[in-house]
């Protein structure tokens, strides 16, 4: 929650990914509900070659996934519902969005630099698999979009992808409608979209997700929370300031007070969840405590971002 | 509960609790946070603070607490204290028995192992009564005289202020731990005399209503053993509060009378009689060991049955010559009393020693105090008497007859050159028949010099002037009178025991006056006035027979001789003072010693040695005596007729004794009948006032903990 102090900035990718993360995470493969047609042929066998696409999995349904994919079979037969996931057999775009706005330069452990482990662990995931990656910084500039890298393909584009991760610096305010329609714009192809952000944004979230949804993207948000947001810390009485506005609120602490915030943060994560689960769109909402390798290997596998 | 300083509570309460609320409405300085967004704070801070301050303040648990803790420590200014009902006044008189029934070593309800220890229930009574002292209210932070003051009177057969009136609380405890044990018998009459004395004295002044301060709670530490208890008098606005220390059941087997006694027709058999008593609700036995001048020479097993209701106590053997003081000698119910006689040859003064050895070897007696008792013995002696007469054959002829060492019939002319020869101490008794011997003015001692004297058909007068104030008889001679009539005569007097006077007809009276103040005492008196006095001065003891006997029938009867045996004999043996050797514990050794007599020293029972000054007539006063034991005072110069000498110093012995039923009677009384009212014992704790200031602060600083206790569970959730 607060304004991390002297936060500690990745220098290169070995402060981004370990070894032993690496050796975890290289197994994994970036999946899509959507089964998509890809412009390049890659490793994978393509759906053209035949009317039926390839089976790969079955996987327990998630609020949010699309009803279409359930196995009504397996419902006859077992009763609950699976999702069937299809081998993706075209190259797959992955384009992986990360707010770098002030607001998530803060925390303990720092949000942005949790954002950036996931984001650098995700396109490693995706640079490994040949998938086509882009990645997209969202902060204080023009139209919203600081800086953006995009077509890197194959294991040796790592390094590229370490440079433009390490190369953000988070500050200032963004619109997030702005730059949600600029990202929407300039994409290109079909693919997974990854956002990483806390998704507060005082001028909602509501337009920018409508934007960045659909035309042939499966989108995931992951909205990053640090543990301080979850549960305050904070004591006595304070004037609590806004670090990317410069808004203030004063407040003291007290029990009823925290209560309330609790119960206004629990609220506007499931708003943001009942949103996307509308929308087809993924919702994962993590800390910045959460370990990279049980953010990937666990809840987004689950979810089914890689598998 | 009262509040001391109401006051200072009040104003206190004043200025912090609305300095408290007005801390509450100030708005704070704030610490500024930097945080990520402030989204999700407004919209919790704008639903909190929907409400107007006045609400903030409805449901804060911290200021009700705070609030509390203030009322707590507002409260503890203003100094509460619990007060117990029982403590009414503001003035408390503490009476503590010290006699010698105080000294049993049974402590009430307290385990036998403080008995052991020694415990007695003057020690008892002390821990008490300081602990009765510690609850006294104190006096407030501003005001310093409005605390409880008490006093502290400690008594026996006398009592003594130990502490005046004042509300230290230390300088009560020092004077009640001051307080030592006597041998004395008890009498609280005083002790309630003195008590109300020092207490200011209540008047009702119109239009004031009472003044003079709150009449004073009288608390009485005792064991009830009380003989002169309907003597002590209480206003009723006095309240006496009765402290029972001892147990009721505790009995006691102990020596309550000891009597020697020559026999008259031979002297030089000595019969002692010892008197015991028996409080046990069982029957004892004990040995009575009787020995003279320490060396044992018998001993008697002596029973008593129980102490019961149907056992009243036999009259102890009256006091006579060279018996103990048993005056309090009264009937107790319950007591079962008897004694042992002893006799054997001894014409030698003596040292007589009787101790009780109990047959359980004394396991539980718990009071000491009277299992031993010495008298001193004087030696069988036979008075010297010198009749001075003209010649009266009646009286010579009578005197003929007495056992007596010496028997000088001298004239006036011869006696008074004994006077002035100054040997005339080798008269025990002077008889003066109808002629009174010249004496100085400065040196006459009811008219008459120093000396015993039987004074017939004359009346010694004497003139009182500022520098011998004892030199008048205080009786005036009216000259002859008319024929006279007995009329009533003093039966119980020594001098006339066994007297009857009916018969005696007087042809010529002599009428005299007693003057005011007088120390002559009328023996007999006839229709126109006293026929026999008794004068006792300082110096002079005297047996006055006005009227000349020549002029009645009495040298014809019996009662005559009987009259003149016991005359003399009466001044004979109060010249040798067996009588004054005894001492009561607790009063005043008082005695005259041959005049001329220096160095005076006496020595106690315990060995210590003291020097005394002897006034210019020989008199010495010691004491109070508070301890029993045989007292000997030793001085340079002529010894008295009676006295031992020793190492070139005449020595007198003494003898304190405590022969008192009461005093042995030690069981506890629970209920005291005072001349005003009837006190039952208080056996309850005692309960005073308590100050409870501490307590508030001490809660203050728990609210105070609780409080930040909550308020951490608040900002930390």
């Amino acid at each position: 929650m607060l304004k991390t102090t002297n936060p500690t900035r990745p220098k290169g990718i070995e402060d981004l990914l370990d070894a032993d993360l690496i050796a975890r995470i290289t197994p994994l493969d970036i999946t899509s509900r959507k089964v998509f047609a890809g412009k390049l042929k890659g490793e994978r066998r393509s759906k053209k070659r035949g009317q039926s696409v390839e089976f790969a999995d079955h996987r327990p349904y998630v609020v949010g996934d699309d009803l279409r994919r359930i196995d009504w079979n397996i419902f006859g037969r077992l009763d609950r519902l699976f999702l069937k996931l299809f081998l993706e057999e075209e190259d797959l775009g992955l384009h992986i969005i990360i707010d770098a706005s002030a607001s998530s330069d803060c925390g303990e452990p720092n949000k942005f630099l949790f954002m950036q482990k996931a984001a650098m662990a995700l396109g490693y995931v995706g640079l490994v698999n040949l998938n086509r990656v882009a990645a997209t910084a969202m902060g204080a500039a023009a139209g919203g979009v600081v800086s953006a890298v995009r077509d890197l393909r194959g294991r040796r584009r790592t390094h590229d992808l370490s440079r433009f991760v390490c190369g953000v610096t988070p500050g200032g305010n963004f619109s997030f409608r702005d730059a949600a329609q600029r990202i929407a714009l300039t994409r290109r192809g079909k693919g997974v979209m990854v956002v990483f952000s806390d998704f507060f944004f005082k001028d909602g979230y509501e337009t920018g997700l409508r934007l960045l949804s659909g035309h042939g993207y499966d989108l995931f948000i992951v909205q990053v929370l640090s543990p301080q947001e979850d549960s305050p810390t904070l004591t006595g009485d304070l004037k609590l300031k806004d670090v990317e506005d410069g808004d203030t609120a004063e407040v003291t602490i007290s029990a009823p007070l925290l209560k309330r915030y609790k119960q206004n943060l629990d609220a506007y994560r499931s708003q943001l969840a009942a949103f996307c689960a509308q929308r087809e769109i993924t919702y994962l909402s993590v800390r910045s405590d959460t370990p990279i390798d049980t953010l990937l290997l666990d809840y987004m596998r689950r979810r089914g971002v890689v598998q | 509960m009262n509040l001391l300083a109401p006051l200072i509570a009040g104003v206190a309460a004043a200025i912090a609790v609305p300095s408290l609320l007005i801390l509450y409405f100030l708005k704070l300085r704030r610490r500024e946070v930097e945080i990520s967004t402030t989204l999700l704070w407004k919209k919790a801070v704008l639903d909190m603070q929907a409400n107007a301050p006045f609400q903030r303040l409805r449901r804060n648990i911290l200021l009700i607490l705070q609030l509390i803790i203030l009322a707590a420590a507002c409260l503890a200014l203003g100094q509460p204290v619990l007060r117990d009902q029982k403590l009414k006044g503001n003035r408390h008189v503490i009476l503590i028995d010290r006699s010698a029934s105080m000294s049993t070593t049974d402590t009430g309800d307290k385990p036998a192992s403080d008995a052991a220890k020694g415990q007695s229930r003057l020690d008892d009574a002390k821990d008490e009564a300081k602990k009765f002292v510690q609850r006294l209210r104190e006096p407030s932070l501003l005001d310093v005289g409005s605390g409880d003051e008490a006093m502290v009177i400690a008594f026996d057969s006398t009592a003594e202020v130990r502490q005046q009136f004042t509300n230290n609380k230390a300088l009560l405890a020092a004077a009640i731990d001051a307080i030592t044990p006597s041998a004395g018998p008890t009498r609280v009459s005083e002790a309630f005399r003195l008590a109300k004395a020092y207490a200011p004295a209540r008047l009702f002044v119109e239009n004031q209503g009472f003044t003079g301060g709150e009449p004073a709670t009288i608390h009485l530490w005792s064991d009830g053993r009380l003989p002169d208890q309907a003597d002590a008098f209480t206003d009723k606005t006095d309240k006496v509060v009765y402290h029972a220390v001892g147990k009721p059941a505790t009995g006691n087997l102990g020596i309550i009378g000891l009597r020697a006694e020559r026999a008259y027709d031979d002297p030089n058999q000595l019969s002692v009689y010892v008197g015991l008593q028996n409080t046990y609700p069982s029957a004892r036995a004990a040995e009575v060991e009787f020995s003279i001048d320490g060396r044992v020479v018998g001993a008697r097993e002596v029973k008593r049955p129980a102490a019961s209701a149907g056992n009243p106590i036999a009259a102890v053997p009256a006091a006579g010559a060279g018996a103990a003081p048993t005056a309090a000698t009264q009937p107790i119910s319950n007591a079962s009393t008897g004694g042992a006689v002893f006799t054997l040859d001894r014409a030698e003064g003596a040292v007589v020693s009787v101790r009780l050895r109990k047959a359980d070897d004394g396991a539980d007696d718990a009071f000491a105090g009277d299992d031993e008792a010495k008298l001193i013995v004087p030696s069988g002696r036979r008075h010297a008497v010198a009749v001075v007469t003209s010649g009266n054959l009646f009286l010579s002829s009578a005197l003929t007859g007495l056992p007596l060492a010496k028997l000088d019939t001298l004239s006036p002319a011869q006696f008074e050159a004994v006077i002035k020869s100054g040997t005339a101490g080798q008269y025990d008794v002077v008889v003066l028949d109808g002629w009174l011997p010249p004496v100085k003015p400065e040196e006459a001692a009811g008219g008459l010099p120093p000396g015993r004297y039987v004074v017939l058909g004359n009346v010694p007068t004497g003139q009182s002037t500022s520098a011998n104030p004892s030199g008048s008889s205080g009786v005036r001679d009216l000259g002859k009178g008319p024929p006279a009539a007995v009329v009533d005569w003093a039966q119980d007097h020594p001098a006339l025991r066994g007297v009857s006077l009916d018969p005696l007809v007087i042809a010529e009276s002599r009428r005299v006056e007693l003057l005011p103040g007088s120390p002559a005492r009328v023996l007999a008196s006839s229709d126109q006035g006293p026929i026999v006095l008794e004068v006792a001065v300082a110096q002079m003891r005297a047996i006055v027979v006005p009227f000349d006997i020549q002029q009645s029938n009495w040298p014809f009867d019996v009662s005559f001789v009987v009259f003149l045996a016991s005359a003399v004999d009466y001044l004979g043996a109060d010249s040798t003072a067996a009588v004054s050797r005894v001492i009561e514990p607790g009063s005043v050794l008082s005695d005259r010693l041959p005049s001329g007599a220096r160095n005076v020293r006496i020595q106690g029972p315990d060995g210590v040695s003291s020097d005394l000054a002897a006034a210019p007539d020989g008199r010495i006063i010691y004491g109070p005596v508070r301890t029993t034991g045989i007292y000997s005072v030793s001085w340079q110069g002529t010894p008295g007729s009676n006295d031992d000498v020793k190492d070139g110093r005449a020595e007198r012995k003494y003898s304190a004794v405590l022969l008192d039923p009461f005093e042995s009677d030690v069981r506890t009384r629970e209920t005291l009948n005072l001349a005003a009212a009837e006190v039952a014992a208080d056996m309850s704790e005692t309960t005073g006032d308590r100050s409870v200031w501490t307590w508030l602060v001490l809660a203050g600083l728990a609210i105070m903990m609780l409080e930040w206790f909550i308020y951490n569970r608040k900002v930390h959730v």
